[in-house]
Protein backbone atom coordinates (compact mmCIF):
# COMPACT_ATOMS: atom_id res chain seq x y z
CA UNK A 1 0.00 0.00 0.00
CA UNK A 2 2.52 2.73 1.19
CA UNK A 3 5.11 3.76 -1.78
CA UNK A 4 7.93 4.20 0.38
CA UNK A 5 10.43 5.08 -2.19
CA UNK A 6 10.35 7.68 -5.37
CA UNK A 7 12.36 6.48 -7.66
CA UNK A 8 14.57 9.85 -9.50
CA UNK A 9 12.69 8.73 -12.63
CA UNK A 10 9.09 9.07 -11.01
CA UNK A 11 10.06 12.04 -9.55
CA UNK A 12 11.43 13.48 -13.24
CA UNK A 13 7.65 12.35 -14.28
CA UNK A 14 5.64 13.79 -12.15
CA UNK A 15 8.05 16.67 -12.32
CA UNK A 16 7.19 16.83 -15.85
CA UNK A 17 3.66 16.40 -15.01
CA UNK A 18 3.35 19.86 -14.04
CA UNK A 19 0.95 22.16 -15.43
CA UNK A 20 1.78 24.86 -18.40
CA UNK A 21 1.29 28.34 -16.22
CA UNK A 22 0.27 30.71 -18.91
CA UNK A 23 0.07 34.39 -19.02
CA UNK A 24 -3.00 35.38 -20.43
CA UNK A 25 -1.88 38.83 -21.00
CA UNK A 26 -2.03 40.61 -24.13
CA UNK A 27 1.77 40.74 -25.64
CA UNK A 28 0.35 43.93 -26.69
CA UNK A 29 -0.42 45.17 -23.14
CA UNK A 30 2.88 43.73 -22.11
CA UNK A 31 4.66 45.43 -24.84
CA UNK A 32 3.15 48.87 -23.68
CA UNK A 33 3.66 48.29 -20.26
CA UNK A 34 7.39 47.71 -21.21
CA UNK A 35 7.84 50.95 -22.92
CA UNK A 36 5.71 53.16 -20.26
CA UNK A 37 8.85 51.21 -17.38
CA UNK A 38 11.76 52.50 -19.76
CA UNK A 39 10.95 55.65 -19.78
CA UNK A 40 10.28 55.23 -16.16
CA UNK A 41 12.75 57.47 -13.65
CA UNK A 42 13.52 56.37 -10.54
CA UNK A 43 10.98 56.92 -8.08
CA UNK A 44 12.51 59.23 -5.46
CA UNK A 45 13.80 61.66 -8.31
CA UNK A 46 10.95 63.72 -8.08
CA UNK A 47 10.41 63.94 -4.41
CA UNK A 48 13.74 64.37 -4.39
CA UNK A 49 14.19 67.48 -6.48
CA UNK A 50 10.60 68.76 -4.55
CA UNK A 51 12.30 68.46 -1.41
CA UNK A 52 15.31 70.38 -2.85
CA UNK A 53 13.01 73.30 -3.83
CA UNK A 54 11.36 73.26 -0.31
CA UNK A 55 14.52 73.55 1.63
CA UNK A 56 16.22 76.18 -1.08
CA UNK A 57 12.67 78.27 -0.37
CA UNK A 58 12.66 77.34 2.89
CA UNK A 59 15.90 78.98 3.53
CA UNK A 60 15.58 82.12 1.16
CA UNK A 61 12.58 82.61 3.69
CA UNK A 62 13.18 81.54 7.16
CA UNK A 63 16.13 84.65 7.70
CA UNK A 64 13.70 87.32 6.40
CA UNK A 65 10.93 85.65 8.68
CA UNK A 66 13.42 86.26 11.95
CA UNK A 67 15.31 89.25 11.43
CA UNK A 68 12.45 91.70 10.36
CA UNK A 69 13.20 93.65 12.71
CA UNK A 70 17.27 93.57 12.34
CA UNK A 71 16.75 94.00 8.76
CA UNK A 72 15.33 97.41 9.13
CA UNK A 73 17.99 98.64 11.32
CA UNK A 74 20.91 97.71 8.97
CA UNK A 75 19.26 99.92 6.48
CA UNK A 76 18.65 102.25 8.87
CA UNK A 77 22.58 102.64 9.24
CA UNK A 78 23.30 102.08 5.58
CA UNK A 79 22.08 105.21 5.32
CA UNK A 80 23.66 106.88 7.91
CA UNK A 81 26.92 106.13 6.49
CA UNK A 82 26.16 106.57 2.93
CA UNK A 83 25.21 110.28 3.91
CA UNK A 84 28.35 110.66 6.15
CA UNK A 85 29.74 109.68 2.31
CA UNK A 86 27.80 112.10 1.15
CA UNK A 87 28.68 115.27 3.03
CA UNK A 88 32.69 113.67 2.76
CA UNK A 89 32.40 114.41 -0.65
CA UNK A 90 30.20 117.82 -0.85
CA UNK A 91 32.52 119.47 1.30
CA UNK A 92 32.08 123.08 0.08
CA UNK A 93 28.43 122.67 0.28
CA UNK A 94 28.23 121.81 4.06
CA UNK A 95 30.36 124.24 4.98
CA UNK A 96 28.59 126.80 3.59
CA UNK A 97 25.57 125.32 5.27
CA UNK A 98 27.59 125.21 8.84
CA UNK A 99 29.17 129.22 7.99
CA UNK A 100 24.82 130.02 7.54
CA UNK A 101 24.03 128.65 10.79
CA UNK A 102 27.25 130.33 12.84
CA UNK A 103 25.58 133.49 11.58
CA UNK A 104 22.27 132.53 12.88
CA UNK A 105 23.40 131.44 15.60
CA UNK A 106 25.49 134.76 16.21
CA UNK A 107 22.85 136.65 15.30
CA UNK A 108 20.60 135.31 17.86
CA UNK A 109 22.84 134.61 19.86
CA UNK A 110 23.11 131.32 21.64
CA UNK A 111 24.79 130.95 24.53
CA UNK A 112 28.09 128.50 24.31
CA UNK A 113 26.85 125.89 26.11
CA UNK A 114 25.73 123.15 23.29
CA UNK A 115 29.49 122.76 22.14
CA UNK A 116 29.68 123.38 18.25
CA UNK A 117 32.07 120.12 17.86
CA UNK A 118 28.91 117.79 18.80
CA UNK A 119 27.51 118.90 15.78
CA UNK A 120 28.23 116.77 12.87
CA UNK A 121 27.15 118.52 9.60
CA UNK A 122 24.24 117.08 7.91
CA UNK A 123 21.84 118.79 4.91
CA UNK A 124 18.28 119.86 5.55
CA UNK A 125 16.34 119.40 1.98
CA UNK A 126 13.92 121.55 1.84
CA UNK A 127 13.51 125.19 0.87
CA UNK A 128 12.39 127.35 4.38
CA UNK A 129 11.44 130.92 4.46
CA UNK A 130 15.49 131.82 5.02
CA UNK A 131 16.21 130.62 1.56
CA UNK A 132 13.83 132.53 -0.34
CA UNK A 133 16.14 135.59 -0.46
CA UNK A 134 18.16 133.46 -3.23
CA UNK A 135 14.66 133.82 -5.28
CA UNK A 136 11.60 132.40 -6.28
CA UNK A 137 11.15 128.90 -5.14
CA UNK A 138 9.51 126.81 -8.17
CA UNK A 139 9.10 123.01 -7.46
CA UNK A 140 8.84 120.40 -10.58
CA UNK A 141 7.25 117.69 -9.95
CA UNK A 142 9.27 114.79 -12.00
CA UNK A 143 8.79 111.40 -12.80
CA UNK A 144 11.01 108.71 -11.14
CA UNK A 145 13.84 106.80 -13.03
CA UNK A 146 11.03 104.29 -13.53
CA UNK A 147 8.23 106.34 -14.24
CA UNK A 148 5.98 105.37 -11.19
CA UNK A 149 6.56 108.36 -8.99
CA UNK A 150 6.60 112.05 -9.15
CA UNK A 151 9.13 113.47 -6.91
CA UNK A 152 8.42 117.51 -6.19
CA UNK A 153 12.16 119.39 -6.93
CA UNK A 154 12.45 122.52 -5.98
CA UNK A 155 14.86 125.10 -7.34
CA UNK A 156 15.35 128.70 -6.47
CA UNK A 157 15.47 130.93 -9.88
CA UNK A 158 15.61 134.71 -9.54
CA UNK A 159 12.26 135.62 -12.01
CA UNK A 160 11.41 137.87 -14.21
CA UNK A 161 9.37 140.27 -13.14
CA UNK A 162 7.97 141.60 -16.56
CA UNK A 163 6.59 137.98 -16.80
CA UNK A 164 4.07 136.11 -14.73
CA UNK A 165 4.79 133.34 -12.71
CA UNK A 166 3.75 131.08 -15.82
CA UNK A 167 6.14 132.38 -18.29
CA UNK A 168 8.69 131.97 -15.29
CA UNK A 169 8.18 128.77 -14.70
CA UNK A 170 8.34 127.49 -17.65
CA UNK A 171 11.28 129.11 -18.76
CA UNK A 172 13.01 127.74 -15.74
CA UNK A 173 12.15 124.14 -16.86
CA UNK A 174 15.64 124.28 -19.34
CA UNK A 175 17.27 124.41 -15.59
CA UNK A 176 16.07 121.11 -14.71
CA UNK A 177 18.99 118.20 -14.70
CA UNK A 178 16.30 115.81 -14.23
CA UNK A 179 18.86 113.00 -14.57
CA UNK A 180 21.94 113.96 -12.73
CA UNK A 181 19.13 113.46 -10.11
CA UNK A 182 18.24 110.17 -10.84
CA UNK A 183 15.01 111.13 -12.56
CA UNK A 184 13.55 110.66 -15.62
CA UNK A 185 14.23 113.67 -17.92
CA UNK A 186 10.81 115.15 -18.80
CA UNK A 187 10.79 118.95 -18.50
CA UNK A 188 10.81 121.07 -20.46
CA UNK A 189 7.61 118.96 -21.49
CA UNK A 190 6.62 119.61 -24.78
CA UNK A 191 3.96 121.87 -24.31
CA UNK A 192 2.92 126.02 -24.53
CA UNK A 193 1.41 126.90 -21.12
CA UNK A 194 -0.32 130.25 -20.94
CA UNK A 195 -1.96 131.87 -18.07
CA UNK A 196 -5.57 133.50 -18.38
CA UNK A 197 -6.79 134.76 -15.09
CA UNK A 198 -7.31 131.37 -12.63
CA UNK A 199 -6.85 128.67 -15.99
CA UNK A 200 -3.60 127.05 -17.17
CA UNK A 201 -4.27 126.74 -21.25
CA UNK A 202 -1.99 124.16 -22.01
CA UNK A 203 -1.46 123.67 -25.90
CA UNK A 204 0.45 120.39 -27.17
CA UNK A 205 1.27 120.09 -30.86
CA UNK A 206 -0.74 117.44 -33.35
CA UNK A 207 2.54 115.32 -32.83
CA UNK A 208 2.53 115.24 -29.04
CA UNK A 209 3.90 112.46 -27.35
CA UNK A 210 1.83 112.40 -23.98
CA UNK A 211 -1.27 109.96 -25.23
CA UNK A 212 1.07 107.04 -25.79
CA UNK A 213 0.61 104.59 -22.69
CA UNK A 214 -1.58 104.97 -19.93
CA UNK A 215 1.60 105.47 -17.64
CA UNK A 216 2.37 108.88 -19.83
CA UNK A 217 -0.98 109.97 -19.59
CA UNK A 218 -1.11 109.75 -16.12
CA UNK A 219 1.91 111.35 -15.53
CA UNK A 220 1.35 113.85 -17.89
CA UNK A 221 -2.20 114.83 -16.69
CA UNK A 222 -0.14 114.50 -12.57
CA UNK A 223 2.74 116.16 -13.27
CA UNK A 224 0.47 119.28 -14.24
CA UNK A 225 -1.94 119.12 -11.43
CA UNK A 226 0.40 119.21 -9.18
CA UNK A 227 2.65 121.86 -10.91
CA UNK A 228 0.17 124.04 -10.95
CA UNK A 229 -1.12 123.35 -7.72
CA UNK A 230 2.14 123.33 -5.50
CA UNK A 231 3.05 126.92 -7.19
CA UNK A 232 0.15 128.84 -8.05
CA UNK A 233 -3.61 129.36 -6.84
CA UNK A 234 -5.04 128.61 -10.43
CA UNK A 235 -7.63 126.20 -10.10
CA UNK A 236 -8.03 124.66 -13.64
CA UNK A 237 -6.66 123.51 -17.06
CA UNK A 238 -7.81 123.95 -20.26
CA UNK A 239 -5.98 121.73 -23.35
CA UNK A 240 -6.14 122.92 -27.00
CA UNK A 241 -4.35 120.77 -29.48
CA UNK A 242 -2.64 122.84 -31.85
CA UNK A 243 -5.21 125.54 -31.36
CA UNK A 244 -8.11 123.24 -31.34
CA UNK A 245 -9.87 122.50 -27.43
CA UNK A 246 -9.42 119.10 -25.88
CA UNK A 247 -6.39 116.88 -25.96
CA UNK A 248 -6.39 113.25 -27.25
CA UNK A 249 -5.42 110.64 -24.73
CA UNK A 250 -5.56 107.01 -25.18
CA UNK A 251 -7.16 105.90 -21.75
CA UNK A 252 -9.29 109.66 -21.06
CA UNK A 253 -10.73 110.32 -24.30
CA UNK A 254 -10.83 113.82 -25.17
CA UNK A 255 -10.29 115.96 -22.67
CA UNK A 256 -10.71 119.68 -23.00
CA UNK A 257 -10.46 120.83 -19.21
CA UNK A 258 -9.70 119.68 -15.81
CA UNK A 259 -10.02 120.52 -12.01
CA UNK A 260 -7.19 121.54 -10.13
CA UNK A 261 -8.01 120.98 -6.70
CA UNK A 262 -4.88 121.89 -3.68
CA UNK A 263 -2.83 119.08 -2.86
CA UNK A 264 -2.81 117.98 0.90
CA UNK A 265 -2.94 115.53 3.43
CA UNK A 266 -0.53 113.28 2.18
CA UNK A 267 2.83 111.83 4.41
CA UNK A 268 6.15 111.60 3.15
CA UNK A 269 8.38 109.24 2.39
CA UNK A 270 11.97 108.53 1.76
CA UNK A 271 12.69 107.81 -2.29
CA UNK A 272 16.22 107.19 -3.10
CA UNK A 273 16.94 107.19 -6.69
CA UNK A 274 19.36 103.69 -7.90
CA UNK A 275 22.69 104.55 -7.88
CA UNK A 276 22.49 107.84 -5.75
CA UNK A 277 23.01 108.22 -2.23
CA UNK A 278 20.71 111.04 -1.67
CA UNK A 279 17.23 110.78 -1.20
CA UNK A 280 14.36 112.65 -1.90
CA UNK A 281 11.02 113.03 0.69
CA UNK A 282 8.41 112.17 -1.64
CA UNK A 283 4.31 112.28 -0.90
CA UNK A 284 2.21 109.55 -1.00
CA UNK A 285 -0.08 109.32 -3.54
CA UNK A 286 -2.61 108.24 -1.11
CA UNK A 287 -4.07 110.61 1.07
CA UNK A 288 -4.73 110.15 5.52
CA UNK A 289 -7.55 110.74 7.63
CA UNK A 290 -5.70 113.30 9.96
CA UNK A 291 -1.78 113.53 11.13
CA UNK A 292 -1.83 110.60 13.66
CA UNK A 293 -2.71 108.01 10.69
CA UNK A 294 0.40 110.18 8.54
CA UNK A 295 2.80 109.91 10.79
CA UNK A 296 2.00 106.05 11.76
CA UNK A 297 2.40 105.22 7.61
CA UNK A 298 5.33 106.85 7.71
CA UNK A 299 7.15 104.31 10.05
CA UNK A 300 6.77 101.62 7.43
CA UNK A 301 7.69 101.51 3.64
CA UNK A 302 5.35 101.23 1.01
CA UNK A 303 5.13 100.45 -2.84
CA UNK A 304 6.88 102.08 -5.68
CA UNK A 305 9.99 102.33 -3.81
CA UNK A 306 8.62 104.67 -0.79
CA UNK A 307 10.91 103.82 2.20
CA UNK A 308 9.88 104.60 5.58
CA UNK A 309 11.20 108.25 6.78
CA UNK A 310 10.24 108.38 9.85
CA UNK A 311 13.27 105.91 11.66
CA UNK A 312 13.41 104.71 15.31
CA UNK A 313 16.41 107.07 14.97
CA UNK A 314 14.08 110.09 15.48
CA UNK A 315 12.29 109.06 19.03
CA UNK A 316 9.19 110.62 18.35
CA UNK A 317 6.83 110.21 21.74
CA UNK A 318 3.59 111.77 21.26
CA UNK A 319 2.83 115.37 19.79
CA UNK A 320 -0.62 117.36 20.45
CA UNK A 321 -1.86 119.81 18.02
CA UNK A 322 -2.75 123.54 18.87
CA UNK A 323 -4.69 125.38 15.82
CA UNK A 324 -1.73 126.36 13.80
CA UNK A 325 1.19 124.65 16.19
CA UNK A 326 2.62 121.08 16.38
CA UNK A 327 4.19 120.24 19.56
CA UNK A 328 6.21 116.90 19.34
CA UNK A 329 7.58 115.61 22.43
CA UNK A 330 10.19 113.58 22.13
CA UNK A 331 11.53 110.18 24.38
CA UNK A 332 14.02 111.99 26.09
CA UNK A 333 15.42 108.93 27.36
CA UNK A 334 16.77 107.34 24.62
CA UNK A 335 19.70 108.52 22.30
CA UNK A 336 19.09 110.43 19.04
CA UNK A 337 21.96 111.11 17.00
CA UNK A 338 22.30 113.62 14.81
CA UNK A 339 22.63 112.27 11.53
CA UNK A 340 21.10 112.15 8.20
CA UNK A 341 18.87 109.88 8.44
CA UNK A 342 17.05 111.46 11.83
CA UNK A 343 17.29 114.99 9.71
CA UNK A 344 15.36 113.33 6.80
CA UNK A 345 12.84 111.97 9.69
CA UNK A 346 12.51 115.47 11.17
CA UNK A 347 11.96 117.20 7.98
CA UNK A 348 9.51 114.69 7.05
CA UNK A 349 7.42 115.61 9.66
CA UNK A 350 7.53 118.91 8.73
CA UNK A 351 6.64 118.29 5.32
CA UNK A 352 3.94 116.03 6.22
CA UNK A 353 2.56 118.88 8.92
CA UNK A 354 2.56 121.38 6.29
CA UNK A 355 0.13 118.86 4.34
CA UNK A 356 -2.29 119.07 7.49
CA UNK A 357 -2.12 122.83 7.74
CA UNK A 358 0.49 123.34 10.36
CA UNK A 359 2.57 126.51 10.01
CA UNK A 360 5.27 125.74 13.44
CA UNK A 361 6.49 122.88 14.95
CA UNK A 362 7.93 122.70 18.56
CA UNK A 363 10.17 120.20 19.85
CA UNK A 364 9.86 119.23 23.52
CA UNK A 365 12.33 117.00 25.39
CA UNK A 366 14.69 116.91 22.39
CA UNK A 367 17.52 114.37 23.62
CA UNK A 368 19.86 116.53 21.45
CA UNK A 369 19.89 120.53 20.97
CA UNK A 370 20.64 120.24 17.62
CA UNK A 371 19.94 118.36 14.63
CA UNK A 372 22.04 119.11 11.40
CA UNK A 373 21.20 122.61 10.60
CA UNK A 374 18.18 122.30 13.07
CA UNK A 375 17.78 124.58 16.44
CA UNK A 376 15.29 121.88 18.04
CA UNK A 377 14.88 124.40 20.98
CA UNK A 378 13.40 126.93 18.84
CA UNK A 379 9.75 127.00 17.45
CA UNK A 380 10.28 125.88 13.66
CA UNK A 381 8.34 127.22 10.73
CA UNK A 382 7.50 124.15 8.40
CA UNK A 383 9.37 124.50 4.58
CA UNK A 384 7.76 126.78 1.70
CA UNK A 385 9.06 123.29 -0.22
CA UNK A 386 10.15 119.62 -0.58
CA UNK A 387 13.74 118.77 -2.15
CA UNK A 388 15.96 122.11 -2.78
CA UNK A 389 17.79 121.51 -6.09
CA UNK A 390 20.40 124.13 -6.60
CA UNK A 391 21.17 124.90 -10.28
CA UNK A 392 23.72 126.48 -12.28
CA UNK B 1 5.26 46.94 -31.45
CA UNK B 2 8.63 46.12 -32.00
CA UNK B 3 9.71 43.26 -34.48
CA UNK B 4 12.29 42.12 -31.80
CA UNK B 5 9.69 41.96 -29.31
CA UNK B 6 7.26 40.50 -31.06
CA UNK B 7 9.60 37.46 -32.13
CA UNK B 8 10.65 36.84 -28.61
CA UNK B 9 7.48 36.65 -27.26
CA UNK B 10 6.13 34.48 -30.24
CA UNK B 11 9.14 31.77 -29.49
CA UNK B 12 9.66 32.19 -25.71
CA UNK B 13 7.67 34.25 -23.70
CA UNK B 14 5.40 31.14 -22.36
CA UNK B 15 8.71 29.35 -21.64
CA UNK B 16 10.14 32.12 -19.68
CA UNK B 17 6.96 32.97 -18.15
CA UNK B 18 6.71 29.20 -16.81
CA UNK B 19 10.16 29.27 -15.27
CA UNK B 20 9.76 32.59 -13.56
CA UNK B 21 6.04 31.70 -12.33
CA UNK B 22 7.72 28.59 -11.03
CA UNK B 23 10.87 30.54 -9.53
CA UNK B 24 9.05 32.66 -7.49
CA UNK B 25 5.91 30.55 -7.25
CA UNK B 26 3.34 34.36 -7.52
CA UNK B 27 1.90 34.87 -10.81
CA UNK B 28 1.64 38.59 -10.70
CA UNK B 29 4.67 38.92 -9.35
CA UNK B 30 6.24 36.21 -12.33
CA UNK B 31 3.92 38.39 -14.35
CA UNK B 32 5.94 42.03 -13.41
CA UNK B 33 9.32 39.61 -14.00
CA UNK B 34 8.45 38.65 -17.22
CA UNK B 35 8.64 42.76 -18.30
CA UNK B 36 11.87 43.25 -16.69
CA UNK B 37 13.37 40.92 -18.28
CA UNK B 38 11.99 42.19 -21.82
CA UNK B 39 13.13 45.28 -20.69
CA UNK B 40 16.63 43.56 -19.68
CA UNK B 41 16.85 42.38 -23.01
CA UNK B 42 15.81 45.17 -25.32
CA UNK B 43 18.99 46.96 -22.84
CA UNK B 44 21.71 44.40 -24.19
CA UNK B 45 19.93 42.69 -27.28
CA UNK B 46 22.93 44.46 -29.08
CA UNK B 47 25.42 42.84 -27.14
CA UNK B 48 24.12 39.58 -27.73
CA UNK B 49 26.61 38.07 -29.99
CA UNK B 50 25.17 34.57 -30.66
CA UNK B 51 27.86 32.70 -28.68
CA UNK B 52 24.71 31.02 -27.08
CA UNK B 53 21.48 30.46 -28.38
CA UNK B 54 18.45 33.24 -28.36
CA UNK B 55 16.85 30.43 -25.84
CA UNK B 56 19.02 30.36 -23.39
CA UNK B 57 20.33 33.76 -23.63
CA UNK B 58 17.21 34.46 -22.44
CA UNK B 59 16.84 31.95 -19.75
CA UNK B 60 20.07 33.12 -18.08
CA UNK B 61 18.29 36.90 -18.14
CA UNK B 62 14.96 35.22 -16.25
CA UNK B 63 17.18 33.54 -13.66
CA UNK B 64 19.52 37.25 -12.96
CA UNK B 65 15.86 39.25 -12.75
CA UNK B 66 14.48 35.77 -10.00
CA UNK B 67 17.48 36.26 -8.38
CA UNK B 68 17.56 40.24 -8.29
CA UNK B 69 14.12 39.89 -6.92
CA UNK B 70 14.59 37.76 -4.22
CA UNK B 71 17.75 40.11 -2.87
CA UNK B 72 14.96 43.09 -3.41
CA UNK B 73 12.08 41.20 -1.52
CA UNK B 74 15.06 40.51 1.82
CA UNK B 75 16.24 43.88 1.47
CA UNK B 76 16.34 46.44 4.40
CA UNK B 77 13.25 46.95 4.08
CA UNK B 78 11.82 43.46 4.41
CA UNK B 79 14.33 42.74 7.01
CA UNK B 80 12.63 45.32 9.35
CA UNK B 81 9.39 44.39 8.77
CA UNK B 82 9.74 41.09 9.26
CA UNK B 83 11.59 41.90 12.84
CA UNK B 84 7.98 43.89 13.66
CA UNK B 85 5.84 41.27 11.88
CA UNK B 86 5.46 38.36 14.38
CA UNK B 87 2.60 37.09 12.60
CA UNK B 88 4.23 36.38 9.49
CA UNK B 89 6.76 34.71 11.26
CA UNK B 90 4.48 32.03 12.95
CA UNK B 91 1.94 31.38 9.98
CA UNK B 92 4.02 31.27 6.76
CA UNK B 93 1.58 30.76 3.72
CA UNK B 94 3.65 33.52 1.39
CA UNK B 95 3.07 31.08 -1.81
CA UNK B 96 -0.63 30.11 -2.06
CA UNK B 97 -1.21 27.61 -4.34
CA UNK B 98 -2.68 28.55 -7.25
CA UNK B 99 -5.77 27.33 -8.97
CA UNK B 100 -3.53 25.76 -12.23
CA UNK B 101 -1.99 23.42 -9.08
CA UNK B 102 -4.99 22.79 -6.67
CA UNK B 103 -6.89 20.98 -9.79
CA UNK B 104 -4.49 18.44 -10.14
CA UNK B 105 -3.84 14.95 -8.57
CA UNK B 106 -2.30 14.83 -5.02
CA UNK B 107 1.68 14.16 -5.96
CA UNK B 108 1.64 17.58 -8.36
CA UNK B 109 0.44 19.53 -5.17
CA UNK B 110 3.03 17.93 -2.85
CA UNK B 111 6.47 18.58 -5.18
CA UNK B 112 5.29 21.83 -5.71
CA UNK B 113 5.39 22.52 -1.64
CA UNK B 114 8.32 20.72 -1.96
CA UNK B 115 9.95 22.64 -4.99
CA UNK B 116 9.99 25.34 -1.30
CA UNK B 117 12.23 23.50 0.40
CA UNK B 118 15.55 23.54 -2.76
CA UNK B 119 17.44 26.24 -2.82
CA UNK B 120 17.15 29.07 -5.89
CA UNK B 121 20.50 27.07 -7.78
CA UNK B 122 18.26 23.57 -7.17
CA UNK B 123 15.61 25.01 -8.34
CA UNK B 124 16.64 26.54 -11.27
CA UNK B 125 17.89 23.16 -12.80
CA UNK B 126 14.92 21.38 -11.96
CA UNK B 127 12.13 23.80 -13.47
CA UNK B 128 14.79 24.23 -16.63
CA UNK B 129 15.68 20.62 -16.75
CA UNK B 130 12.10 18.82 -16.20
CA UNK B 131 9.41 21.88 -16.71
CA UNK B 132 11.14 23.56 -19.52
CA UNK B 133 12.91 20.56 -21.30
CA UNK B 134 16.09 21.82 -21.24
CA UNK B 135 19.26 19.58 -21.72
CA UNK B 136 22.14 19.33 -19.68
CA UNK B 137 24.11 21.21 -22.35
CA UNK B 138 21.83 23.75 -22.62
CA UNK B 139 20.97 23.99 -18.90
CA UNK B 140 24.33 24.59 -18.41
CA UNK B 141 24.68 27.61 -21.15
CA UNK B 142 21.67 29.35 -19.23
CA UNK B 143 23.03 29.05 -15.79
CA UNK B 144 26.66 29.69 -16.98
CA UNK B 145 28.05 26.66 -15.40
CA UNK B 146 29.65 23.44 -16.38
CA UNK B 147 27.96 20.18 -17.54
CA UNK B 148 28.65 18.32 -14.34
CA UNK B 149 27.34 21.53 -11.99
CA UNK B 150 24.25 21.11 -13.54
CA UNK B 151 24.27 16.92 -12.88
CA UNK B 152 25.29 17.35 -9.19
CA UNK B 153 22.74 20.26 -8.65
CA UNK B 154 20.39 17.79 -10.43
CA UNK B 155 21.13 15.23 -7.93
CA UNK B 156 21.07 17.03 -5.20
CA UNK B 157 17.48 18.64 -5.69
CA UNK B 158 15.54 15.11 -6.57
CA UNK B 159 16.98 14.14 -3.15
CA UNK B 160 15.59 17.25 -1.22
CA UNK B 161 12.51 16.43 -2.89
CA UNK B 162 12.49 13.03 -2.60
CA UNK B 163 12.86 13.25 0.94
CA UNK B 164 10.21 15.65 1.50
CA UNK B 165 7.96 13.59 -0.87
CA UNK B 166 8.30 10.57 1.45
CA UNK B 167 7.43 13.18 4.56
CA UNK B 168 4.41 13.67 2.51
CA UNK B 169 3.83 10.36 1.48
CA UNK B 170 4.09 9.30 5.77
CA UNK B 171 1.27 12.07 6.32
CA UNK B 172 -0.81 10.25 3.88
CA UNK B 173 -0.09 6.83 5.31
CA UNK B 174 -1.20 7.41 8.18
CA UNK B 175 -4.77 9.56 7.36
CA UNK B 176 -5.42 6.21 5.70
CA UNK B 177 -4.45 3.98 8.39
CA UNK B 178 -6.73 5.92 10.59
CA UNK B 179 -9.27 6.33 8.36
CA UNK B 180 -9.21 2.65 7.65
CA UNK B 181 -9.32 1.81 11.73
CA UNK B 182 -12.31 4.00 11.83
CA UNK B 183 -14.00 1.63 9.52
Amino acid sequence: MKKSEWSDKQLEELLREMPRIQDHRNPRDIYQNISLKKRKRPAWIIPGLAAAAALFLFFLLVPKLFDGTQYSLDSAKQEESSSEEKISISEDNSSDLRKQDDSEQNEIGISDAEPKMSMTPSNKTAVYEEDTAAGTVFTYWIPDSQIQILVPVSILVTPDNNKDWLTNFTESMELLNEEEWGLTDYYPINAKLELDNNTVIVDVPNDHKYGQGSASETMFIDSLKKNIAANSQVNKIVFTTNGQPGIELGNYGVIEEIEVNPEGKHAYFLYTPDGLDTAYLVPSTETYLDINAAFEAMKSDQQQGLAASLVPGFPLKEFTIEDNKLIITMDENTTMENNQAAVYSYEAILLTAKEFGIETITVLNAPINFLGPFDLTKEMKVPLAPNHRPIQ
Amino acid sequence: MDSVFEELYQKYHHDVFQFLFYMVRNKEQAEDLVQEVYIRVFKSHHRFEGKSSEKTWLFSIARNVAIDSFRKQKGWKGRLLEKFDWSSSQVKDEHPIPEEITIQKEEIKWIYQCLDHCTVDQRSVVILRFLNDLSITETAQALGWTESKVKTTQHRALKVLKKYMELFNEKEGIESEEVRVER
